[in-house]
């Protein structure tokens, strides 16, 4: 899987002479060129905005029971509905969103940093070392998504941080895969060439020369598994296995409760539904349209 | 005078006739013979049919078509006491020696369902190995109710068909126990293990499948010791994990009966709306919210502290929040109409948490600064909560109302195989929980949840005085001077506060209409057997 | 060739070695036992009844020990008796194992079905309005949580039916529209999201093709577009396609998992949360296992397509 270190302004020794365009430049160009993708961007940066502002957006606490408002529909005073206990949808929905990104977020990055150094590093060095990796790499590939987090959440207990990691695990994996074999394709360039003979050391040409023109590849990678990790973390709250109470959590909004009320509150089930696929959806877009951008040969992952 | 026309005469027995007409199938419809049904299960079997092995209702409540008791609450009464106990096993019993000695009489005519037949031996055999009796013959892997035998001196089967049970000191009570659905018969001649996997019984219904994970299936037992029974050809309990599937089986015909303690309110206003005919029997389960808060640690030592997360907890809202209404105030008994010794509501509102709200809240919070928490000291605490939908709606809501008195609570979600460990051990300083109770006695609740070294005294609660005064109420005869110690214990353990008790929970168990002779009790653990349910189309 | 089947197989047997190394140790770091479990059902704890317990389970014995003597009885074909029904873990497994399967294959067939088309047209039409909106439609797929897509469906059908699928497992024998139904509907549900990616990489290796000169070449030459696509076009994209119907098996049982449970199918899936939640190592572990040795198998599969079709596809080059 060959990258267009190009595309990226990124430094090569075979440059030419013309300044590397402006961000905003390169930001507009984007928009015209993929509008799903920066619709995709759009719906990411508002779902951002919110968690980051969630106690300005939101009307109530999240956590705020209300005995004499339970089950109530969508109206004026609670905008989606209210549920057994008399919490605020939107509320609960403009939090979980917090919890979702934060969850989201931090295992892609955990998981795709981790698999990226070690795709780096087994792909650099090659021979048995890149072997023997990979086969472990395998390993953890082949146990299910869902099973290996199932099982590594029970392992860790409820709690935000141990779901981070229950997530990022499966993650590191499939990062290493992506980053390894960009690796292996600039590993041949001919300025690396250059540089080893002239003696930088292995270290440095890997971090500093290899590993930026990765980025794109790296990049379209976390918005995949964004969305991925999204969906897990919902699944997994969705069994009980996920981010413990109080936080709201848009899966374990529609666990138990929402499935007993449903019929007299379907507002329960859509609502928070609706939020973790609009939140997939957008990274979604955005991913595909980077992945399109970085590199039109490159195939689905 | 003028006489009675001929017309009015006919329109009066008309009416008559109507009125008659259309009360009688509600008094006697003819059972029908045949049919089956299919019985709601929330999950498998926990430990297949081992009821002595468990204190689940998953376990025990589909196990009930197989066995049948020495004694059992009459199947067609709501309310259980001693006076709707009626015989199964037993034809006749007597007390005897001043409620020291309680003697059986047995029916000559049961077969276990391998065609062996049933002689007392099988129940001092059961009953020798539930109480751990020094020569029992066999063991329980797991034993939970050891202790409501711990009276039992010993038991004798003079002749094949009559079994004495020996008293160390009087208990009415036994009788309670014995009659519970936790209390089955077990065959002496197979190993107590192959409960787990099969059920040899002597009950209405023989096993005839249990499809893992999927469903048990029953088939109608011929050789029944009563002619004429079971009227249905067989039952079907189908396991369904996910509660908004379990509701859409119900409401679309694929399930015939709820699990008893299944059907909340808004379930039932739901399943209501739906299909109006759907038959609903509120009834109380015999299960309550409560707080468990261990007494041996700070800051619940202090029984300050403790009253003060009992005035802090506004009851009504918490029914109404965590139940949507399907529960009702009550202390540790339940409270009539639905249990005989719990307190009326009167009597309950000078109670610590089930006054007027503000007011409570603010005597909590004077409390609180007797013992020198306040807003500058807060007192930050862990609440302990099993990883399960109705126990986290509880706790949610109480540790809303502990913030508004100063106490700042975060939930520790534990997972059910840490629970009890945790809880046992005393591994924690508050936590939220649910207590249900196999049979409406005092000495069952006072001796398991309350009594100084009992296993699920988790507040390892120990007051000797207590402990006298449940004592003196076991031994009493007489019912109304038992009430009042009953009702005293009750004030003075809330008073006490090692767990206050937050509300009763209802149940508003739902069938479908067809399904005729199916009472509900107010108890989850005694119904239903099966044995006089007939279907009607 | 032999010697690279020869060199995969062996590769494939190390990794479920590994795998089974990896399963059995993250299984016995979750806190709880099944002794914990059965003593919860109970309401209680005891620490003599609690070692005794133990011995009868065999998991008394130190780890390493444990470890072995479950790979052993494997390799022949036993897979040791369940913790919690006391009953040889294949008896139980057995019967589960046609549901999955079937509906595994249902789900890879819709999402086949659903996926190569849209993914072709996609790419024939592509960046016009048709493209972006079959787009859209396949990411909505992806987005959307499978257990949330099957709440939805069940919920709507008993609002305005009145009525679900079967709750117990009809077979087709039985009755063969309602089997047809209770297999149908989530295999649509898993399959939706399944065509995501299989349209994504219809799309894009069609695309890539068509950029290749000799097919631009028969295009100017005057052959229709439908032949050109279908006789050169996706015989060169069928590869990519094969292999990712391969990885998607994989990834298909989180979704099998919830839907599993949503309609209440007696399918392994839906088992292996139990098992899970009652630390049954027997059967957690024979199953994970299992899964991953159909997934093995399959990769295995595509690579041997791989090195067949390609024969510049060879491992080491």
């Amino acid at each position: 899987m060959a990258v267009n270190p190009v595309a990226l302004g990124a430094p090569t020794e075979a440059r030419t002479g013309r300044p590397r365009p402006g961000a905003l430049t390169i930001l507009g160009r984007f928009i015209r060129k993929k509008p799903l993708g920066a619709a995709g961007g759009l719906i990411i940066l508002i779902i951002t905005l919110t968690a980051v502002f969630a106690e300005l957006v939101a009307t109530y606490d999240p956590i705020a029971t209300d005995a004499s408002q339970t089950l109530a529909s969508p109206s004026a005073d609670h905008w989606l509905g209210s549920d057994h206990l008399g919490r605020d949808v939107y509320s609960r929905v403009v939090h979980g969103a917090r919890v979702s990104l934060i969850v989201g977020l931090a295992s892609t990055l955990m998981g795709s940093f981790f698999g990226g150094i070690i795709g780096l590093l087994s792909g650099y060095a090659g021979g048995k070392t890149d072997l023997i990796t990979q086969r472990v790499l395998d390993i953890f590939q082949g146990l299910p998504l869902l099973v290996l987090a199932m099982v590594m959440s029970a392992a860790l207990g409820p709690s935000i941080q141990n779901v981070v990691i229950a997530i990022s695990i499966p993650i590191i994996p499939r990062a290493a895969r992506v980053i390894r074999s960009s690796v292996l394709s600039i590993r041949e360039m001919q300025y690396i060439e250059a540089a080893r003979a002239v003696g930088v050391r292995h270290l440095r040409i890997a971090f500093r020369h290899i590993l930026p023109n990765t980025m794109g590849p790296f990049i379209v990678l976390m918005t995949a598994q964004l969305g991925s990790a999204i969906l897990v973390e919902a699944t997994l709250s969705f069994l009980g296995l996920g981010v413990p109470e109080p936080y709201p959590s848009w899966g374990r909004m529609l666990s138990v409760s929402a499935a007993e009320y449903a019929q007299k509150a379907p507002h329960l089930v859509i609502f928070p539904g609706l939020a973790i696929s609009l939140a997939v959806f957008g990274s979604n877009l955005l991913g595909d349209a980077l992945r399109d951008t970085l590199d039109p040969r490159l195939r689905g992952a | 005078m003028r006489q009675p026309t001929l017309l009015a005469t006919i329109a009066g027995a008309t009416l008559a006739l109507t009125v008659g007409l259309t009360l009688t199938p509600a008094i006697g419809q003819a059972p029908k013979s045949g049919g089956t049904l299919n019985v709601m299960l929330r999950e498998d079997l926990a430990q297949g049919f081992a009821t002595h092995e468990s204190s689940t209702v998953a376990t025990s409540t589909p196990s009930l078509p197989c066995f049948s008791n020495l004694v059992l609450f009459d199947q067609s009464k709501k309310n259980e006491s001693l006076d709707s106990v009626v015989g199964e096993l037993a034809e006749k019993w007597s007390w005897q020696d001043n409620y020291k000695n309680l003697v059986f009489f047995l029916r000559k005519d049961v077969k276990w369902h391998d065609g062996k037949p049933f002689t007392s031996k099988d129940v001092k055999y059961t009953f020798d190995m539930v109480r751990e009796a020094p020569d029992a013959t066999a063991k329980l892997r797991i034993n939970p109710r050891k202790d409501w035998y711990a009276n039992v001196e010993h038991i004798e089967a003079p002749d094949p068909h009559t079994v004495v049970f020996r008293l160390k000191r009087p208990q009415p009570s036994l009788l309670l126990m014995l009659a519970s659905g936790y209390s089955p018969v077990y065959a002496a001649h197979v190993p107590a293990a192959s409960y787990r996997t099969g059920c040899v019984g002597t009950g209405p219904f023989k096993v005839k499948e249990w499809r893992k994970g999927e469903f048990v299936e029953y088939v109608k037992n011929p050789d029944f010791f009563v002619k004429g029974r079971p009227y249905l050809d067989g039952l079907k309990y189908i396991v369904i994990v996910e509660r908004g599937t379990r509701t859409a089986a119900l409401q679309s015909g694929q399930l015939d009966v709820a699990f008893p303690g299944e059907t909340g309110r808004t379930a039932m206003e739901q399943l209501k709306k739906a299909v109006p005919t759907m038959v609903f029997q509120p009834v109380a389960q015999n299960v309550s919210d409560n707080i468990i808060m261990n007494t041996k640690k700070p800051p619940f030592d202090n029984p300050k502290v403790r009253l003060a997360v009992s005035y802090a907890i506004d009851r009504r809202g918490l029914i109404q929040a965590a139940h949507q209404g399907g529960a009702v105030l009550g202390a540790a008994m339940v409270p009539k109409p639905f249990g005989f010794w719990g307190m009326a509501e009167k009597d309950l509102t000078a109670l610590p948490g089930y006054g007027k709200a503000d007011e409570m809240k603010d005597q909590a919070r004077k409390l609180l600064r007797e013992s020198g928490i306040t807003p500058q000291n807060p007192l930050k605490v862990e609440m302990g909560v099993r990883a399960i939908a109705i126990y986290l709606d509880m706790a949610s809501f109480v540790v809303n109302e502990l913030k508004q008195v100063g106490i700042e609570g975060t939930l520790k979600q534990v997972e059910t195989a840490q629970w009890h460990p945790m809880a046992t051990r005393g591994d924690y300083t508050i936590g939220a929980n649910l207590t249900g109770l196999g049979t409406d006695d005092p000495d069952a609740n006072f001796y398991e949840n309350y009594a100084c070294g009992s296993p699920r005294n988790y507040s390892q609660y120990c007051n000797e005085e207590m402990m006298k005064a449940f004592e003196r109420q076991s031994q009493e005869l007489d019912i109304k001077k038992r009430m009042a110690l009953v009702i005293d214990i009750q004030k003075r353990l809330e008073q006490d506060a090692p767990r206050p008790i937050l509300a009763q929970r209802l149940d508003y168990f739902a069938h479908w209409a067809h399904v005729k002779g199916l009472v509900a009790h107010n108890n989850v653990y005694n119904y239903p057997r099966f044995t006089d349910v007939w279907r009607d189309k | 060739m032999k010697s690279y089947v020869a060199q995969r197989l062996g590769i494939a047997v190390l990794t479920l070695l590994g795998m089974s190394v990896v399963i059995f140790v993250l299984l016995r770091l979750a806190p709880g036992d099944i002794v914990d479990i059965l003593f919860s059902t109970g309401g209680y704890v005891n620490n003599e009844e609690r070692q005794a317990i133990m011995k009868e389970l065999g998991i008394d014995k130190p780890l390493v020990t444990q470890y072995f003597e479950w790979l052993r009885n494997f390799m022949v074909g036993d897979l040791g008796k369940s913790y919690r029904y006391d009953q040889p873990a294949w008896d139980i497994i057995r019967p589960l194992l046609p549901v999955t399967l079937e509906l595994a294959a249902l789900s890879i067939i819709v999402a086949v079905c659903l996926g190569v088309p849209t993914g072709v047209i996609s790419a024939v039409r592509q960046d016009t309005g048709l493209d972006y909106a079959l787009r859209v439609f396949s990411l909505a797929g992806l987005s959307m949580p499978a257990f949330w897509l099957g709440m939805v469906i069940i919920l709507a059908l008993v609002t305005w039916l009145q009525w679900i699928p079967p709750v117990t497992y009809v077979g087709p024998r039985e009755n063969f529209w309602l089997h047809a139904v209770q297999f149908g509907l989530p295999a649509l549900a898993v399959g939706y999201r399944s065509s995501a990616l299989i349209m994504r990489i219809t799309r894009s290796a069609l695309l890539e093709v068509m950029r290749e000169d000799y097919i631009r070449t028969a295009l100017a030459k005057g052959q229709s577009e439908r032949v050109v696509i279908w006789r050169h076009a996706l015989k060169n994209a069928i590869l990519p396609v094969v292999t990712v119907i391969g990885i998607e098996f994989a990834f298909l049982i989180g979704g099998l998992v919830v839907t599993e449970n949503v309609f209440n199918l007696p399918g392994v899936a839906r088992f292996l949360v139990q098992a899970i939640l009652w630390r049954d190592y027997p059967i957690v572990q024979n199953l994970v296992m299992f899964i991953a040795v159909v997934v093995i198998l399959s990769n295995l599969f595509v690579d041997m397509l791989y090195g067949f079709l390609d024969p510049r596809v060879r491992y080491g080059s």
